[in-house]
């Protein structure tokens, strides 16, 4: 009963417990004694228990406070040095924190779907669909009913439609999928019903089911929407039901309609997605296998499908939804984590220079009877003190982080936002705060562990010096020092890598150019009248130079493209190009030079000889042969049907500076249909001004038609950069960041050793050493650390170094001349900032340095 | 600056085991067991401190200066020397007195008010 009673004593607080826990176990044993009787025992026993339920938090509390008051008297006598080293540390804690909850979104939360890792995506379809006609519906639902591995599958294609409903209109997300999407995935309408079985069947597939948002915005949650009428590039279709909130799967989609993925689809049209759901006790491997056997026999002996044949495979839709974000997160996590032990090696720092400076008054107050538990708790909450107050200040931080993050590189999901008030991104933060308190409070507490209060007073010197802080001091400078250059190394070769960005030729310019988008419903076949009115009445706007029209227009973020086959020579070998259509001054408004022959005409048009024209990339898979005036099949499969070739056109980048030049195929806008058209208009003058005008200019052509997506051409070259800047900027800064940290650190581990050595310095000068001489050997000592962990930091860029072409597609891993140049750069700065702390020396006067004593 | 009054008026009004501790430790000094005894005693047992409660109380009566512990001993075939002795300081003193003061202003104000029977 003693034992256990002086078991429970542990939980008061250590002060008291020194005090006076040999006293009330004294106390207990004489009330144990004279109990008589087991019933007043066990009545000892639980008043006892009562009593230290109700006591023990209020001696806690107190003695916490009590350390409070001590550490926050201590903070703000060093009031400079703690405000750095709070900044620094809330800044790491925040951005640490803030990657953290992207890193929680897509990694650790789970998908809104039931069971989700048994969902995949498979890059084929093992079914002829597409490639064989009449391969289709029979055919898929034999598959997905006979197939070893996947219990179900369903198809999607997500393309953006013109929404009407009531006298609005709106351009959403459309996902056409077959009947089963929604139950394969294992998520149920939030109202109405799901698709029934045959609801993918033509003709009574005329139902939608709208997304939670969209219900909001355009029904106001009123749940009469079902069984309304909503209409989809004007088909009309009934509504019967409303997705969950969090649900938008595949990207941001608004509407999920069934499609029949019939016989009449395929032929040319690969764009379908295909999830499935592994059957219950099959791993990822062992499907798989199966799955990429059952493709090879479907498609072994077709040579012309040999890339689909080597491009199948299962990924677990979990890494396919996170693939984009995460190993940049990853990346940016790692670097945060080098910047944070940055952040606290400073603390370390802090901690460090005052527990050597308090040595003699903690060995008072160990010689006293402090305890080392006791002294080590105070010192302990000293730092958690100041990193409670950092990890408060970094959830601020790491809210905008967040919110940066969502704008760089946004989450395939409603439900993955990256936010931060989750508990566990919260617990992250704490704990973080936690675990680099207790340590680097611990760091400290155990130099004072092993000091013997009697040596420490006996000196009574209060600046002596202690060689193993001063070895741990050194320690902390060195590592410093390394993570800051392999964050320098990466930023220079991440600036270098986005200057180059910055320097492709894009095959067009972008300045003054107004772009916008027009899709047409596809009922109709006025498309090509309707351009060329368009077109006329952009050219009309004052201060258009010139305008065109494209199928498709660099930098416009998603659209489907188109291919053709073609046969150059009878005699070639079938090839294949991307084909675009154009109108005439398309590339004179695009800025893209004519290399030979002519830009296409008015008179390029239906019924008049087909004419296309192609680009330099295209001549150079030609040996750069003159093709003007060759003639091209672009139809060789089936009954050929030649054009000529009359110009060859600088490439374009498409998809920006990081994407390669194509072999495009052009061929004018009137020669074929088409039901999606950009237009572009180079104008005089900030081409900001002219947004609304040319929009209204194209607007007026038909009122039905939405015309959306206006912007500069500037700014669609912002949009596809912004990821490679944001990283090129993020890390710059927290190399930066880190720099004046180190910088700080070691300006701060400098004059600390030089105040600890006052009194050696001022003999040194007082027996006739020059302050230079002095000041030279000091500097010497402290930049010794700091160049080690420079060539450690040299070797660990060199290693890491690669992963930084996981941020953007073009970044160079650092090479060893971005290396070399970081850590001679950091060796300067932090050498300057050493040489600067030392300049006391030289003022020192050594009368004053010795009279302390 | 702050007289010796405001410092006694600042500590009222006292939780009743400190009243107690104070008025048992007017008679001479005691260990912990021995105040808890003595006031289980004269409350008939109404006031049971338990020896959180107890030393909670003598560590906040050392700390705000109203006993100290004392370097004799008494009889060392009495008692055990290892036991921690307290004694009641001036300031512990007036301050018991101004509670007492206190207290007695509040019954005569309770008697003016009510009329008090002699028992109930």
């Amino acid at each position: 009963m003693k034992h256990l009673y002086r078991f429970l004593l542990r939980i008061y607080p250590a002060g008291f417990r020194e005090e006076y826990a040999s006293e009330m176990e004294r106390q207990f044993s004489d009330e144990y004694r004279e109990a008589a009787g087991r019933r007043e025992r066990i009545r000892l026993g639980l008043r006892t228990l009562a009593d230290l339920a109700v006591t023990a938090p209020g001696e806690i509390a107190r003695e916490l406070r009590q350390d409070l008051r001590y550490a926050a008297r201590i903070y703000r006598r060093r009031s400079v040095a703690t405000a750095l080293a709070l900044v620094a540390l809330a800044l790491a804690i925040g951005a640490t924190t803030g990657i953290f909850s992207v890193l929680n979104a897509l990694l650790i939360r789970s998908l809104p779907f039931r069971e989700p890792e048994r969902l995949v995506e498979l890059s084929v379809a093992p079914v002829g669909l597409g490639s064989i006609p009449g391969g289709g519906r029979y055919e898929v639902s034999a598959w997905r009913n006979g197939s070893q591995y996947v219990e179900d599958a369903a198809f999607y294609f997500q393309h953006p439609m013109n929404l009407t409903f009531g006298r609005e209109s709106l351009r959403v997300t459309v996902c056409e999928t077959t009947a089963n999407f929604l139950r394969l995935l294992g998520t149920d309408p939030e109202l109405g019903r799901d698709f029934s079985g045959d609801e993918d069947i033509h003709g009574r597939n005329r139902v939608a089911m709208i997304g939670y948002d969209l219900w909001r915005q355009a029904f106001g949650g009123d749940p009469g929407a079902i069984g309304s009428t909503i209409r989809l590039n004007d088909e009309p279709l009934t509504v019967i039901g409303v997705a969950p909130r969090s649900f938008d799967f595949p990207e941001k989609t608004a509407v999920w309609a069934p499609t029949a993925y019939g016989p009449w689809l395929p032929g040319t049209f690969w764009g379908f997605d295909l999830v499935g759901r592994l059957k219950p006790g099959i791993s990822l491997d062992q499907a798989s296998t199966m799955y990429q056997a059952e493709i090879k026999r479907l498609y072994g002996e077709k040579p012309s499908f040999q890339s689909i044949k080597n491009g199948a495979h299962l990924v677990r839709l979990q890494d396919r939804l996170a693939g984009p974000v995460r190993p940049a997160s990853l990346v940016l996590m790692g670097m945060m984590v080098f910047v944070l032990l940055v952040a606290c090696a400073n603390l370390a720092h802090l901690l460090l220079s005052r527990a050597t400076e308090r040595r003699h008054e903690l060995a008072i107050r160990a010689a006293l009877g402090a305890s080392r538990a006791r002294i080590t708790r105070q010192l302990i909450t000293e730092a958690t003190v100041l990193t409670a107050a950092a990890a408060i200040a970094g959830l601020m931080v790491a809210q905008w982080t967040a919110r940066l993050a969502a704008i760089v590189q946004p989450s395939q999901l409603a439900s993955q936002q990256y936010s931060v008030l989750d508990w566990r991104v919260v617990a992250f933060a704490l704990g973080l705060a936690a675990v680099t308190g207790i340590v680097f409070g611990v760091l400290p507490a155990s130099l004072i562990g092993r000091m013997q209060p009697a040596r420490v007073l006996m000196r009574a010197r209060p600046g002596s010096r202690s060689s193993a802080a001063r070895r741990m001091r050194g320690i902390l400078i060195a590592v410093q020092a390394a993570l800051t250059v392999i964050l320098a190394a990466g930023s220079f070769s991440m600036g270098r890598s986005f200057l180059r960005l910055l320097g492709v030729d894009l095959g067009y310019r972008t300045n003054r150019v107004v772009t916008m988008r027009v899709e047409l419903p596809r009922t109709t076949n006025r498309t090509a009248p309707l351009v060329r009115q368009a077109l006329d009445r952009l050219r009309a706007v004052p201060g258009v130079e010139s305008a065109g029209a494209a199928s498709y227009l660099p930098l416009v973020a998603f659209h489907a493209l188109e291919g053709t086959y073609f046969k150059l020579d009878p005699g070639d070998p079938m090839r294949s190009a991307r084909l675009m259509l154009v109108s005439p001054d398309y590339f004179r408004t695009m800025g893209t030079p004519l290399l030979d022959g002519r830009d296409f005409v008015d008179g390029d048009r239906q019924g008049a000889e087909p004419v296309v024209v192609v680009t330099a990339e295209f001549a150079r898979s030609y040996s750069n042969q003159r093709l003007v005036g060759r003639r091209i099949d672009l139809n060789p499969q089936g009954r050929s049907r030649y054009a000529t070739i009359v110009g060859v056109v600088r490439s374009q980048r498409h998809w920006g500076p990081e994407s390669d030049p194509w072999e495009v195929i052009y061929r004018p806008m009137d020669q074929w249909e088409q039901w999606t058209a950009t237009f572009v208009a180079r104008v005089r003058g900030n081409p900001e001004r002219y947004l609304s005008v040319c929009r209204e200019a194209v607007q007026g052509t038909d009122r039905g038609v939405p015309v959306f997506d206006v912007k500069t051409l500037d700014q669609r070259l912002a949009d596809t950069l912004a990821k490679p800047r944001f990283y090129t900027i993020a890390i710059t800064f927290l190399a930066g960041f880190a720099l004046l940290v180190a910088a700080i650190g070691a300006y701060g581990a400098a004059s600390h050793s030089i105040s600890q050595r006052r009194h050696e310095i001022g003999i040194r000068i007082a027996v006739g050493g020059p302050p230079g001489r002095v000041r030279g050997m000091i500097f010497c000592q402290s930049v010794a650390p700091v160049c080690i962990g420079v060539i450690v930091g040299l070797f660990g860029a060199a290693g890491l170094g690669r992963f930084l072409k996981h941020l953007f597609a073009s970044a160079e891993p650092a090479g060893l001349w971005m290396c070399g140049s970081a850590a001679i750069s950091i060796g300067i700065a932090t050498a300057c900032a050493i040489w600067t702390a030392t300049s006391q020396v030289v003022r020192a006067d050594p009368t004053a340095a010795l009279r302390v004593e | 600056m702050k007289t010796i009054d405001d410092e006694v008026q600042s500590q009222l009004p006292l939780p009743p085991p400190i009243f107690h501790m104070l008025l048992t430790l007017c008679h001479g000094e005691r260990h912990g067991y021995a105040l808890k005894r003595e006031i289980l005693r004269r409350t008939d047992g109404k006031l049971n401190l338990g020896a959180g409660a107890l030393y909670g109380s003598i560590a906040r009566m050392v700390e705000r200066g109203l006993i100290e512990e004392s370097e004799t001993r008494p009889d060392l075939h009495l008692d055990d020397e290892r036991r921690r002795y307290y004694r009641i300081t001036p300031l512990g003193r007036r301050v018991a007195q101004a509670e007492a003061v206190r207290m007695r202003d509040l019954v005569q104000l309770a008697e003016d008010c009510l009329g008090l029977p002699e028992t109930l």
